[in-house]
């Protein structure tokens, strides 16, 4: 399996799929979806990779270059407990390639000792980073979620194409916010209990995590504040599929469809801190995970939902790369 | 008989570059021309509609105005500016100690200073600059402790992802690098030419300055070689350390073909940073090259300065006997101290590294206050590797039983039976791979279990293609010199020259439009054997320096001995084969050894080429550890480096008797395993 850093149970890769499973499951990380296509498609249906698991998005193009393959459906019967909100996505509408892993959003973590003010907005943490946490904050490492901070602060939605927009998101990225940050960080959850940054933009899972580490470190978890990304936010969902080429393709789809069995799906729900949306959710949880933390980073108010925007890949998303590409230039100099 | 003699001399022979023509072939196809489709791909355009993703239909040297462009530019500066500051520094951190080894210790202290230079390097180089966020985090206890005695702020150290961390780091990671080279320069010294240089009334500094240190030229180039280039390409330590500012070239370079699918603009900047190096080079040579010059211009002036000091009565001077074993004593000491707080600041990231491998905690970098043997019981199979521990040992005490029992019963020299030892940790390795499948139920978490094992296969196939391809091409270099020798010498120094980050995207670009191609492709994508493609891939991707280390070395070696040799076996009616078998083979048998070992520990941590030409399957561990620096780091990712560290050591110290019971000296060893 090919994935995101720190994304299953490491329970459930190992020892329980072995005894479970029967299958002796390898794990390489990327950090981001530009990485796992460039891999995939530098092996030429030869990666050796079997699950791969691109962000949704992005599978209408990971088709078309033939990187993965159709899913035998017939194999993964489990599919059935999946939430029919997080079925039929517009990337692949019958489910043909993909299913889904498991969704979150975007937000950001801070030190209310280091930064006093009340934040709320996407405005807010721009501000504060510009300003008392200047040089002290860290931004995700992906083009489209930098970009898409800009996009939100100013109530604009992330996929609008006008090039007016891109040039003034690429004016104001490079040219005044570059120089405040401290680190390109997908994962700031350690750095931050490491005591690296006052400020960062982060993934709900991986700061609910935060928590936890920043307790192991010896630190104060009440001094750290979690902010959902507003006015508006990302939905993101990440999928599993099976790479063309997949030298073990049967184990592959064992393993997807074992990942939807409620007990190890909230298992792993548990130890990563996202939605994995299956049905029932509600009661899953207060049967198998009673005394879940932090719940209100993993699940989110139909009022947050309405926020959220998903990703389209739009001819605009080369543009921010070379936009991101620019502002890690900036950064550094 | 004489005409005999003159026939089988006159026999036609192959041309000059016969036996180079392995590297030849090598080398053309897997750097000659990645690097130059390279270069071509740097006057295209971008477009990431296309699996290769450059248009070619308007070139242009519009990237490189792009990389002129003061934003990029910017850490172009800084990475030089890095790269040279660390070198210098490595140097006048690395200089003090190898004078202190090569002059003024025992034969025995001098090998333990050097096993305590290189010791250290047989841990992970990933492991070991992760493990300086440890010490360096403003949360850490050391912060603490600083801020305690109020040497820092409150907010504690503020060093991490920043240039500063990225620039100790980097100083730290090839330091080794510069003592090595420095040391064997001066242990090559002939002491009666410092002696000689006292004698005739030189001072202590003098002697220093102007016959040491210019005896030494070749190791300081040396050093400055292997360290200065790889730093220039380095983009390990900036990613794990450096955070935004602490960018480097390298890590940008990557970052255009990982992630901005921008090949123009990334190899560009790889144009445009071997072009820097070798300004850099060219402009060091030159200092180098005028420094001795303009003295000696000035020698006249300087010597009518000192006869003129010479004339003026001399003011009296303290017994000149006793005053310079005196200050003879103190610079002894300050040296040693010096070594001292060099070796402890080698070992501080590995220290660091066993301590949290057995963290309790959750991450590898936030100790928890609590020792905890979990993360062992978490990669590990305890009852299995309890039992392979003890077969192992079993095999060996056997071995080493027999040999005692042998020299008391049966007194016949020592040459049979000092063979035993390493025949039984032959054998225990053998048996107990086989009883153990090669040791693949050993690791409960497999990944990492078997990403240690891939480093082996990978690191071992191609210090075997290193020193074959290296021994040939050394050969034909020092014997069959030609027009043909200096172009190849133009390419091999190029590969030296080349800064990593280079020759892996060459490679990673390479790959993907050679698999295609009938046969050779097959062994890229299909592999062979028990080998699948990404092995070969590696094979290939860290064979290339290792290589051309190798090829130097043996090349050197020979060119010190004389042809005559082989002459004579030729002259005695030894067909070509049989002399190289008979004569020349033993002869650079050494060198070969040391090129190989050199290569050996190269190869086991390249992390730059390896990850970006490496696939599912064939993960060494420097790659996969890479990969997780992306997250959190698991403890286990240390109990890894540790069992990765022993092993290493194992196999040095097994290699290590292997010689001794061939008869070479500790010195010789050492001298071996340094390549000298």
């Amino acid at each position: 399996m090919y994935t995101w850093g720190d994304y299953n149970d490491p329970d459930i890769i190992g020892p329980l799929a072995e005894s479970e499973l029967g299958v002796k499951m390898k794990v390489d990380y990327y950090p981001s979806n530009e990485d796992l296509i460039i891999k995939l498609a530098a092996g030429a249906g030869n990666s050796g990779f079997d699950i791969v698991v691109p962000t949704g998005p992005y599978i209408p193009q990971m088709i078309e270059k033939g990187l993965i393959q159709k899913l035998d459906m017939s194999k993964i019967p489990n599919f059935v407990n999946l939430d029919s909100a997080y079925t039929s996505r517009d990337w692949d509408p019958n489910n043909e390639y993909s299913v889904c892993k498991n969704w979150g959003s975007t937000g950001y973590f801070y030190n209310k000792t280091k930064v006093t003010r009340k934040m709320e907005t996407w405005q807010d943490f721009i501000d504060a980073c510009m300003n008392e946490g200047s040089g002290d904050c860290a931004m995700v490492d992906t083009a489209p979620n930098l970009c898409g901070m800009w996009y939100w602060a100013n109530g604009y939605n992330w996929n609008d194409q006008d090039p007016a927009k891109l040039d003034a998101c690429e004016k104001f990225l490079v040219d005044e916010f570059a120089q405040h940050i401290k680190a390109f960080d997908s994962y700031p959850s350690t750095k931050l209990a490491e005591g690296a940054y006052s400020l960062a933009m982060g993934w709900n899972g991986d700061l609910r995590q935060a928590y936890s580490r920043i307790a192991d470190a010896g630190g104060n978890p009440d001094e750290w504040v979690w902010v959902l990304g507003a006015p508006a936010t990302e939905l993101w969902m990440d999928t599993y599929c099976v790479a063309t080429g997949a030298p073990n393709a049967d184990a592959a789809h064992a393993w997807i469809n074992w990942e939807f069995v409620p007990e190890i799906s909230i298992k792993d729900l548990q130890y990563h801190g996202y939605n994995t949306g299956l049905k029932n959710m509600d009661s899953l949880v207060a049967e198998l995970a009673p005394d879940l933390e932090l719940g209100e980073m993993i699940f989110f108010s139909s009022d947050q939902v309405a926020t959220f925007q998903t990703q389209e890949i739009t001819p605009s998303l080369d543009r921010m790369v070379d936009i991101m590409n620019k502002v890690k230039a900036k950064a550094g100099a | 008989m004489t005409a005999e003699i003159a026939m089988a001399r006159r026999r036609p022979r192959a041309p000059k570059f016969a036996l180079a023509l392995p590297s030849i072939v090598w080398y053309t196809a897997f750097f000659i021309v990645p690097i130059a489709l390279v270069v071509v791909y740097s006057f295209g355009a971008k477009d990431s509609s296309k699996l290769v993703p450059v248009d070619f239909s308007n070139p242009s040297t519009s990237s490189y105005g792009e990389v002129f462009d003061e934003t990029f530019f910017q850490v172009f500066r800084s990475t030089v500016r890095i790269a040279i500051t660390a070198t210098l520094l490595c140097l006048l951190i690395g200089l003090p100690v190898a004078y202190f080894a090569a002059f003024k210790v025992s034969e025995k202290w001098r090998a333990i200073v050097l096993a305590a230079v290189v010791v250290p390097s047989f841990t992970s180089f990933l492991i070991r600059t992760v493990a300086w966020r440890i010490p360096l985090a403003p949360n850490g206890m050391f912060s603490k402790w600083l801020q305690d005695i109020g040497l820092v702020g409150d907010k504690g150290i503020q060093i991490l992802e920043t240039a500063g961390a990225v620039q100790l780091a980097i100083v730290y990671n090839y330091l080794g690098f510069m003592i090595l080279p420095l040391y064997v320069a001066f242990d090559r010294i002939d002491i009666r030419l410092r002696e000689a240089s006292k004698d005739l009334g030189a001072g202590r500094f003098s002697t220093f300055f102007s016959v040491t240190l210019p005896l030494a030229g070749p190791g300081i180039a040396a050093g400055v070689l292997l360290t200065f280039i790889p730093m220039c390409g380095d983009y390990v330590t900036a990613t794990v350390l450096g955070g935004a500012k602490g960018n480097m070239i390298g890590a940008m370079i990557a970052s255009q073909f990982n992630q901005a699918q921008n090949w123009p603009l990334g190899s560009a900047m790889a144009v445009l940073m071997i072009a820097a190096v070798l300004l850099t080079l060219v402009v060091g040579a030159a200092i180098v090259w005028l420094v001795p010059r303009v003295l000696a211009l000035a020698e006249p002036v300087i010597q009518a300065w000192r006869r003129a000091q010479a004339g003026k009565p001399r003011q009296a001077r303290v017994a000149p006997s006793r005053r310079p074993a005196l200050a003879d004593a103190v610079l002894h000491r300050s040296l040693g101290v010096w070594t001292m707080l060099v070796l402890t600041f080698l070992f501080i990231p590995v220290g660091l590294v066993f301590l949290h491998s057995f963290n309790r905690g959750n991450s590898f970098t936030i100790w928890s206050y609590a020792v905890s043997t979990k993360w062992w019981g978490e990669l590990f199979d305890g009852a299995v590797f309890v039992q392979t521990a003890l077969l192992f040992a079993a095999i060996v005490v056997l071995a080493v039983v027999a040999r005692r029992l042998f020299k008391q019963r049966v007194q016949f020299g020592g040459g049979y039976t000092a063979w035993l030892v390493p025949t039984g940790l032959v054998l225990a390795l053998v048996v107990n791979g086989v009883l153990t499948s090669w040791y693949a139920n050993l690791f409960d978490f497999s990944g990492i279990g078997d990403a240690i094992r891939n480093s082996f296969v990978a690191a071992f196939g191609a210090t075997v293609v290193a020193v074959v391809l290296g021994g040939t091409a050394g050969v034909a270099l020092a014997r069959r010199p030609g027009a043909w020798s200096n172009a190849f010498m133009v390419v091999v120094f190029l590969i030296l020259v080349t800064p990593e980050i280079m020759e892996a995207i060459a490679l990673a670009t390479w790959f993907p439009r050679i698999q295609n191609v009938a046969a050779v492709g097959y062994v890229f994508t299909e592999g062979w054997g028990p080998f699948n493609g990404g092995m070969n891939k590696l094979w290939v991707g860290q064979s290339m320096y290792a290589s051309a280390v190798v090829t130097l070395i043996v090349r050197a070696r020979l060119s010190g001995l004389d042809e005559s040799l082989e002459e004579a076996a030729g002259d005695l009616g030894a067909p070509p084969a049989r002399a190289f078998r008979q004569i020349t083979l033993p002869l650079i048998a050494s060198a070969m050894i040391a090129g190989g070992l050199l290569s050996f520990a190269l190869c086991l941590d390249n992390a730059v080429v390896s990850s970006l030409i490496s696939e599912a399957g064939s993960t060494t561990f420097p790659v996969a550890l890479l990969g997780a620096t992306r997250s959190t780091i698991k403890p286990f990712w240390g109990v890894g480096a540790v069992s990765l560290f022993f092993v290493t050591m194992a196999s040095l110290w097994f290699l290590v008797v292997i010689l001794r019971r061939g008869g070479a000296s500790a010195g010789n060893i050492a001298a071996t395993i340094t390549g000298a």
